[in-house]
């Protein structure tokens, strides 16, 4: 770094620049090349040599003339192109974008041409002095003095838009010839590409498409509308395969999804007469399905459809649960909403993609309605036993388990679960006793389908009953063997029901025929003999009886009567004639009971076997009653069905409300407890919400009866009110 | 047969015919000469068994470059210079296949050496830096030396003459060099150039409160994300680490260093990735502690730190000489001058020195002109430069597995991997040696 050191490496550079031989070297060389740019561009290269051109080219970047070289090709080039711009300009009309692109493609093979002469600029001089390659400066070039050439600029713009809208309203235009100017712009840069087209292109469309969704909604209905925004929708993706940049796809169907669909989102939902409401009634799959896919595309278009939906749902169920004609038959009460559920399941499988928010919605507005009628625990309850009772005769087991599974999603929706639990308990006890049961095995597999939704505690009661059937049968097997005198006179079947497990109903024996009392003593001996220390009472209101008779003119008919029945029509052995008041003494049947039997046999057309003076449908305490000689049947066999609501009546259902109540007490305090035990200390709002979430997979607790509980709880020394916070409960060990 | 025929070309170069084919040009690929040459934009007339194509250059070099081009390997015969063949093959566009049938991918366990270079500049280097493309820099006093990778030598860079610290290449056309201030002046700190033509292209500046102070810049690192770290000591208070954007030359941050912790002296730096993270080492004998540390310039702090202040000093001393991030296995490596390898794990906080037991007691004779060991990482191998000679570790455990040595020019007192190649730079004699592995083409 001393000072000659210094001096002497100078000294060395200057005398290199000063070896140059002719002074006029470069101008001669760069006169050559720039001749043969000229012939390039004038498609007169053939008598080029490229050795020659790539030669001189090379000994002007290596006598460091590269710069002249540089700046030469910046000049010359500008010259041509803008002698190509005018001849752009000067194109008549729809020559305009030809002329264009045939330029374009002119430009583009001489700027590859003259690329290759300066390949050796471009590889030494444009990298050590960090200048625009050739192939970039041909492109800026041509950008700045064509594509932004004042007669050009814009008209090349309006020509695009333009063919765009003619393509719109249905002309075929030159997608290829388009194709290659978007390409162009897309190669001078995606700047230019978005300012000089894509910019403009998506303003115009919005502009377009409002005019256009105007138009539609004015005059279309929904379906039609949505037919029509579909395919402009497909038509601009179309497009934008056909002739523009991939990137241009999201925002022109944003600028068509905003105009056609977000802007017009509830005129097109709640349009009169075809709207979403419409479209449902009518199961219009293809039209939801359509509507479902389009408002997917744009921000609360799904959840408007979903909220209208839900709505509808609601008001449909609302008026259905509420429809006092509809809860005169429970079966077809529940059938209705089976309907309901099934249609709107294959709306939203089928038009609706499977959307989950959809399904929800769809189980929440079932969960609402069903819940507003009281009744619906027991009409469910009741669905199924007219299923098992009779409906699922010749239903394949697969069916079955159908019809079993759509029964227990409408048991889901229950609020009330104990209630239907007490209903079906009921009217178990009602299928199994009288042997109505179609299927056992459909009995077991809904009480499976209930064990797993609410637990074992929810049905130990339900497989009681079926061991009580199963020990039932033994018994009277062990019975009969032990009485083998018993094989002539009447036949005794008995079901020993185990207290607890099934609806015990507040019983009156009756006063059994002599021959039936003498044989029901036998049957408790043998049973108390084999089992002590139980004691058996006979439920007389639920038995069945069969029993031979003889009419008039000798007419043998087997009648099938219940117990009470039987009781009454065993009194005409001994006597032609009784009034109401003898047959109330020598049966002790309660009032209520024994009316609607006799009513049963005297007053039911085909099956009177009693006739009834005076003749009238009701049965008065003044009545008398006869043997109907003239009674005649086709068939041997005849049933007499007892006259029974198959709805509970007023005050059985009070009385069934009841219990549940009762039921209730036990399991509230229960969870109080089981809350309380683990929690020490909590406030009465905190056990109000935890109670209820606690018991809410089989009921709604009451905050009332909750509040009752705990204090119930408090006399009895479990918990204690805080001395300080009377809100706060504590749990007494 | 047909094909073969109209395959065919022949050349007349400089008064030598050659046949040939275009299918053996067509190797060279469309962006040279020969690519150019069969483009169908240039309407080569279709020859006929007679005609030629001529081109006016040397006949020797261009039999070099067709066989390469036939064979994809090099043979140079003594009597073509390599430097004429550098530039026949830069006038045909194939020196990119030149040089990678020179030498082959980088291995520490098999290199040899190829060239010693004598450079013309007074007084011990600094630092040797090797470039991306194969060339390199060496610093020496107030200049660095730019060589490209034919060894070719460019136009020196300065910056205002100032003692020059530490260089480095952001890309093979630019330089930045690291040197001390002027007082008072704002000579010296950074400066950015082209390595072809030495011109300056940026000054990078430093400033604090929104004035612009002069500064020494220290140790350079760059990161892949573009960044250039230097460690800047300046007037009063401002020290410690700058960053700047490489492609708008602007200082982005800086990071003040904390008491004690002399952040604006470090001897190297290195930018962690997977950490995002800058390693800083302030070593011995620079200060006559140790420092080590991991900053985290989002936070603004120092995420791991070590430093011998308070380690007894033992009958043996072992001073840290230099250090390096070994991110692959969480952990610092760090050299004494008995060239003894110690481990720290950056995973934990209050690291200690594990110092290798493979240490080795200095063999031969101490060199007149000891140099400080210094490391260097590449590929997963490890490099450790002692004495006049660099030993090569290998493995996850760091094996000693080779050692490069040559007996000329003193101990070495700088190596630099890069454009796969070593480069060492002695300290005695103002001489460079470049080493590179035998390209695997090669027979």
């Amino acid at each position: 770094m001393s000072n000659p050191q210094k001096k002497r490496n100078f000294q060395i550079e200057a005398f290199k620049h000063k070896v140059v031989v002719d002074p006029k070297y470069a101008d001669k060389t760069w006169k050559i090349l720039e001749h043969a740019i000229h012939e390039i561009y004038n498609h007169n290269a053939s008598g080029l040599s490229f050795e020659e051109l790539y030669r001189n080219a090379y000994n002007m970047v290596l006598h460091k003339f590269g710069e002249k070289l540089y700046s030469g090709l910046v000049t010359t080039m500008t010259a041509h192109l803008k002698d190509i711009s005018k001849s752009i300009e000067d194109a008549q009309g729809g020559l305009f974008l030809e002329e264009l692109n045939r330029k374009w493609n002119d430009h583009n093979k001489a700027l590859q041409m003259i690329r290759d002469i300066l390949m050796y600029m471009d590889r030494t001089f444009i990298q050590s002095t960090r200048k625009t390659p050739v192939h970039e400066l041909g492109l800026i070039l041509w950008r700045d003095n064509v594509i932004y050439s004042s007669k050009i600029r814009s008209r090349l713009l309006d020509t695009l838009l333009e063919l765009v809208l003619r393509e719109r309203t249905g002309e075929v235009i030159n997608r290829g010839l388009m194709r290659n100017i978007i390409k162009m712009l897309m190669d001078l840069g995606s700047s230019v590409y978005q300012e000089e087209f894509e910019q403009p292109f998506l303003e115009v469309s919005a502009e377009f498409y409002k005019g256009e969704s105007q138009k539609f909604i004015e005059c279309c209905d929904c379906g039609e509308y949505l037919k029509k925004a579909e395919r402009r929708l497909n038509e601009e993706m179309e497009r934008v395969t056909h002739y523009l940049d991939a990137k241009s796809e999201a925002k022109i169907t944003n600028v068509v999804e905003k105009e056609m669909i977000a802007n017009h989102m509830l005129a097109l939902v709640h349009m009169e007469n075809s709207g979403l409401v419409n479209m449902l009634l009518d199961d219009k799959y293809e039209d939801l399905g359509r509507m479902y896919n389009l408002f997917r595309r744009v921000p609360n278009g799904l959840s408007t459809v979903r909220d209208v939906m839900t709505s509808h749902i609601r008001e449909i169920g609302k008026q259905l649960v509420t429809d006092p004609e509809r809860l005169k038959d429970p079966v077809e009460f529940v059938q209705r909403l089976l309907d309901e559920k099934d249609k709107y399941d294959k709306i939203i499988s089928s038009a609706f993609n499977n959307d989950k928010t959809f399904q929800n919605a769809l189980n929440s507005s079932f969960e609402y309605f069903i819940n507003l009628n009281a009744r619906s625990p027991e009409f469910i309850s009741l669905f199924v036993d007219d299923k098992l009772r009779k409906g699922l005769k010749g239903v394949s087991e697969e069916d079955v388990e159908v019809i079993l599974d759509k029964v227990m999603m409408l048991f889901r929706y229950l609020q009330e679960k104990d209630v239907f639990e007490k209903y079906y308990k009921q009217h178990l006890a009602k299928r199994l006793l009288s042997g109505k049961t179609v299927s056992d095995d459909a009995e077991r597999s809904l009480i499976v389908k209930l064990k797993t939704e609410c637990g074992y505690q929810f049905t130990s009661k339900l497989e009681g009953m079926f061991t009580d059937m199963k020990t039932s049968q033994d018994t009277m097997q062990g019975f009969y063997a032990s009485h083998p005198e018993l094989g002539e006179g009447p036949t005794l079947t008995v079901q020993v029901l185990t207290t607890g497990s099934w609806p015990t109903q507040p019983s009156v024996t009756c006063n059994l025929p002599a021959e039936m009392s003498a044989l029901c003593e036998k049957f408790r001996s043998y049973y108390l003999g084999t089992h002590t220390g139980r004691r058996l009472s006979w439920q007389t209101n639920m038995g069945t009886a069969d029993i031979k008779a003889t009419f008039g003119k000798g007419q043998k008919h087997e009648l099938n009567v219940s117990t009470y029945q039987m009781c009454v029509l065993m009194l005409f052995n001994n006597s032609d004639r009784l009034s109401y008041k003898e047959i109330e003494q020598a049966t002790e049947i309660p009032a209520s009971d024994l009316k609607r039997c006799l009513q049963s046999l005297a007053c039911v057309k085909g099956k009177n076997v009693l006739r009834k003076e005076p003749m009238s449908k009701d049965i008065g305490e003044d009545d008398a009653f006869f043997v109907n000689d003239k009674f005649t049947s086709k068939f041997y066999k005849v049933k007499i069905g007892t006259v029974v609501a198959q709805k509970e009546s007023e005050p059985e259902k009070q009385e069934t409300r009841q219990r549940v109540e009762e039921d209730r007490k036990p399991q509230i305090e229960a969870a109080i407890v089981r809350i309380m035990k683990s929690r020490r200390v909590l406030d009465h709002n905190n056990i109000i919400t935890e109670v209820t979430k606690q018991l809410q997979s089989r009921f709604l607790a009451n905050p009332t009866e909750i509040k009752k509980r705990i204090e119930s709880l408090i006399e009895r020394d479990f918990l204690e009110r805080d001395n300080v916070d009377r809100k706060l409960y504590r749990y007494l060990a | 047969m047909m094909g073969i025929q109209r395959d065919r070309v022949r050349f007349n170069v400089g008064g030598k015919t050659f046949e040939t084919t275009s299918t053996t040009l067509a190797n060279a690929g469309r962006n040279s000469f020969f690519g150019a040459l069969f483009d169908e934009n240039w309407d080569l007339r279709p020859m006929n068994s007679n005609s030629e194509l001529f081109i006016d250059r040397n006949p020797d070099c261009f039999a070099v470059i067709l066989d390469l081009l036939r064979t994809g390997e090099l043979y140079v015969p003594p009597n073509v210079p390599e430097k004429l063949l550098c530039r026949e093959a830069q006038f045909y566009g194939v020196l990119d296949h030149v040089r990678a049938a020179k030498w082959g991918q980088f291995d520490g366990n098999r290199l040899r050496l190829s060239r010693s270079i004598m450079g013309p500049a007074p007084g011990d280097g600094t630092a040797i830096r090797a470039g991306p493309d194969g060339g390199c820099c060496v610093a020496h006093g107030s200049m660095v030396h730019v060589y490209d990778w034919m060894m070719e030598e460019h136009p020196p860079l300065n910056l205002d003459y100032q003692r020059v610290n530490d260089a480095g290449w952001i890309d093979s056309e630019s330089i930045v060099i690291s040197a001390c201030e002027r007082l008072g002046t704002g000579d010296g700190g950074m400066g950015s150039f082209s390595s072809s033509t030495g011109e300056m292209r940026y000054k990078f500046q430093v400033s604090h409160e929104n004035q612009i102070k002069s500064y020494t810049a220290g140790a350079l690192t760059f990161s892949t994300d573009y960044k250039i770290f230097s460690s800047c000591k300046g007037r009063s208070n401002e020290y410690g680490v700058g960053v700047w954007d490489q492609i708008t030359g602007k200082q982005i941050d800086f990071f003040y260093e904390s008491p004690g912790w002399s952040l604006g002296d470090a001897d190297k730096l290195q930018w962690l990735n997977g950490y995002n993270c800058l390693l800083v080492a302030t070593l011995f004998p620079r200060k006559d502690n140790c420092y080590i540390s991991l900053l985290d310039f989002r936070e603004k702090n120092m995420v791991w730190s070590w430093s011998d202040i308070g380690t007894p000093i033992t009958f043996d001393e072992k001073r840290v000489r230099d250090a390096i991030a070994l991110e692959g296995s969480s952990s610092i490596c760090v050299v004494n001058e008995y060239e003894d390898l110690g481990f720290m794990d950056l995973r934990s906080a209050a690291g200690s020195v594990r110092w290798s037991s493979r240490s080795r007691l200095m063999n031969g004779k101490l060199l007149d002109e000891p140099c400080y060991p210094k490391l260097a990482l590449h590929d997963g191998q490890l490099f450790s430069s002692m004495s006049d000679c660099i030993s090569v570790f290998s493995g996850p455990d760091c094996v000693l597995t080779s050692r490069l040595r040559r007996s000329y020019g003193g101990s070495i007192c700088d190596f630099s991997i890069g454009g796969d190649r070593l480069f060492a730079l002695h300290s005695e004699e103002n001489v460079f040696d470049i080493w590179e592995t035998l390209p695997t083409s090669a027979l």
